[in-house]
């Protein structure tokens, strides 16, 4: 069973695996809509650390959940695009918690969600930030 | 099989589990078995014992049917006069109070008391920290059964208290602070015993250990002030201006002895929560300027938005001036400053009433300064408000400079010598110690209204305040009609 690595969000690539450790603090949320035929609540947070921040997306009752000010520990989540948004979930392996409050500092840019990612150039399977692309 | 245990703690969905809960709920796990009779007679080792002692605390808590039992396990095997027990209970009681379900709740101060009748090791660090969980401005039913809780066991265990000076006087502090509210916010029926049991738990206080409460120093008077309505009160305080003798307390024949002493800081923390003291000093400490403004909508959410919850800003700015001190590295970095915070505080305030408590809060250390006992850092905050608002915020400086004045001239008028004195002396100290390069800023502020200008020219240049001492010895032996007229105002009355 592999150990847990807690990682920072600035470290975020979008991948279909579910293997981001995350603590973050929230820090806007979104308003609650109901998705798809079966009406399913979800709702966008901003989620931040010291390195970057992130559109974090919550399912049915993570709506009510989480406040902002909220510290949240985020295990095997999900960083990937969903309907041509790159978001942070939990998924369905995943799962987040309330650890804290208001005790942690955070930047509200970069947005990891709205940054461009490309195939690194010596990796090609590896996705990286644009900003991060190693030459050739 | 799994034992059946009843929760400690109450969590909302998706909250993680608290490690205290987690610890004692898996020590009774292991050793709930052994917490029935027959009980073994051989002496646990060091790590039996604390485990032990974590089980009982568990069941302790959450299954009162077996209370008997387990306080006759409990009384039977402390060896270490119940320092671990009590200090289990204190972790309890600084980091999960809030989340504490009614029943372990119960039994908390039940405990509690039962500490108190084997006099526990660390028992009065409990009743301190209880006293803490009673929150400011909070009228819900659950925060007003631990107020007449806490009054009502301290009062039916007086012999104790009577031989713990700092729980003494922490408690007298804590319940004439809450007496102003009770006494002026909120009314009913529940509430008047609630008042009843306050009132009669501080004048006892009051009236039989006074050497005690001097102790206390000068925001003892501040505090008494605000209860000037009470009859009992304004009883008392005829008693401490017209009759001081009454008190038998040598070295205490007038105001200006209590005046003289400075409030020992850790009074401060009395009446803020563990919760909130947590955040200002992270917010203080960590937040750099710019960013401040989600943490303060934060905060305000969580503390500042029922009615009447900003009473808490009178004790959050003493706080903020008494026992958060910034280091050099801090004050030079970009963290955001304390004037800032206090800034956006007095903003908070919506009503007239609690603006003005709140102002007094942030100069009262001006009104009885002095050089030799006081710290330049509990006056600091004030003058970098006034001249940080020159020139973008002029109603700010204003505002706060006609406050101060109103306060010299106004909040004990027999004794205007003593305060102008203190807030000459606070002037001076900043400017002496670099606080403010010098007071030219503001006496050559155009933006400063005349009036003002002249005012504070005329106050730093009174020859008059030198020979205040001769007045003062004048005044002690005054007419005491003349002193009855001219006991302290309230502060809302100064608007």
């Amino acid at each position: 069973m592999p150990k847990q690595s807690w990682m920072k969000l600035k470290d975020l690539t979008p991948a279909a695996s579910n293997s981001i450790n995350a603590t973050v603090i929230l820090v806007e949320k979104g308003n609650t809509i109901e998705e798809d035929k079966e009406k399913t609540k979800t709702c966008v947070a901003l989620v931040a650390d010291e390195t970057a921040c992130v559109n974090f997306q919550m399912w049915g009752d993570e709506c009510e959940a989480f406040q902002p000010g909220d510290i949240i520990r985020i295990s095997k989540g999900i960083f990937s695009r969903h309907k041509n948004k790159l978001l942070l979930r939990a998924g369905k392996r995943g799962s987040v918690e309330k650890v804290g409050e208001f005790t942690m500092l955070f930047v509200e840019s970069p947005n990891m969600s709205e940054m461009r990612y490309m195939p690194d150039a010596n990796q090609p399977s590896k996705l990286v930030p644009e900003s991060q692309l190693t030459k050739p | 099989m799994t034992v059946p245990t009843n929760p400690l703690l109450h969590y909302n969905p998706y909250e993680a589990k608290h490690q205290l809960d987690l610890s004692l709920a898996k020590a009774y796990l292991l050793l709930h078995s052994q917490l029935k009779p027959p009980f073994p007679l051989t002496i646990p080792s060091p790590s039996e014992y604390a485990l032990l002692t974590q089980a009982l605390a568990f069941s302790l808590l959450t299954q009162p049917d077996l209370t008997k039992i387990n306080l006759k396990h409990l009384h039977a095997s402390a060896t270490d006069g119940y320092d671990i027990f009590t200090t289990t209970l204190l972790n309890l009681t600084d980091n999960c109070y809030p989340k504490l379900l009614p029943v372990p709740r119960t039994q908390l101060l039940f405990l509690c008391s039962q500490l108190i009748n084997v006099a526990a090791f660390k028992v009065d660090s409990l009743v301190i920290s209880l006293l803490r969980r009673i929150n400011g401005g909070d009228f819900t039913e659950p925060n007003l059964w631990l107020c007449a809780e806490l009054a009502k066991i301290l009062s039916d265990n007086w012999d104790w208290l009577i031989d713990e000076p700092l729980v003494l006087t922490s408690a007298l502090f804590v319940f004439l602070r809450l007496l102003a509210d009770h006494y002026r916010l909120v009314s009913g029926p529940q509430l008047d015993e609630l008042k009843r049991l306050e009132i009669s738990f501080c004048i006892r206080v009051l009236r039989n250990c006074f050497h005690l409460c001097l102790g206390i120093g000068r925001d003892l008077i501040r505090l008494l002030q605000d209860l000037f309505v009470i009859p009992e009160f304004k009883e008392l305080w005829k008693d401490l201006i017209c009759d001081p003798c009454k008190f038998g307390v040598l070295g205490f024949s007038d105001l200006c002895d209590i005046y003289r002493i400075k409030t020992p800081r850790h009074y401060f923390l009395l009446r803020i929560s563990q919760e909130m003291e947590a955040q200002l000093r992270f917010l203080l400490t960590h937040v750099k300027w710019v960013n401040q403004q989600r943490y303060q909508v934060w905060f305000a959410k969580k503390y500042l938005s029922l009615p009447g919850s900003e009473t808490v800003i009178v004790d959050v700015i003493r706080f903020i001036c008494q026992c958060y001190h910034p280091s050099k590295e801090i004050i030079q970095s970009n963290v955001i400053s304390r004037w800032a915070v206090i800034g956006w505080l007095l903003k908070s305030c919506k009503r007239n009433y609690f603006e003005a408590n709140a102002k007094l809060a942030l100069f009262y250390d001006w009104l009885f300064f002095n050089d030799t006992i006081d710290s330049i850092m509990d006056i600091e905050p004030a003058m970098l408000l006034i001249v940080s608002s020159v020139p973008q915020y002029m109603e700010i400086t204003h505002c706060l400079l006609e406050f101060l004045f109103l306060v010299v001239d106004n909040y004990d008028v027999q004794r205007k010598n003593v305060i102008a004195k203190g807030v000459l002396g606070a002037f001076n100290a900043l400017v002496k110690r670099g606080v403010v390069h010098s007071l030219e800023v503001l006496m050559n502020c155009d933006k400063l209204s005349p009036f003002l200008r002249e005012k504070l020219s005329k106050f730093l240049f009174d020859k008059a305040l030198v020979s205040q001492e001769k007045e003062i010895i004048q005044m002690q032996s005054g007419d005491h009609q003349d002193q009855i007229a001219g006991m302290p105002e309230q502060a809302h009355q100064w608007l």
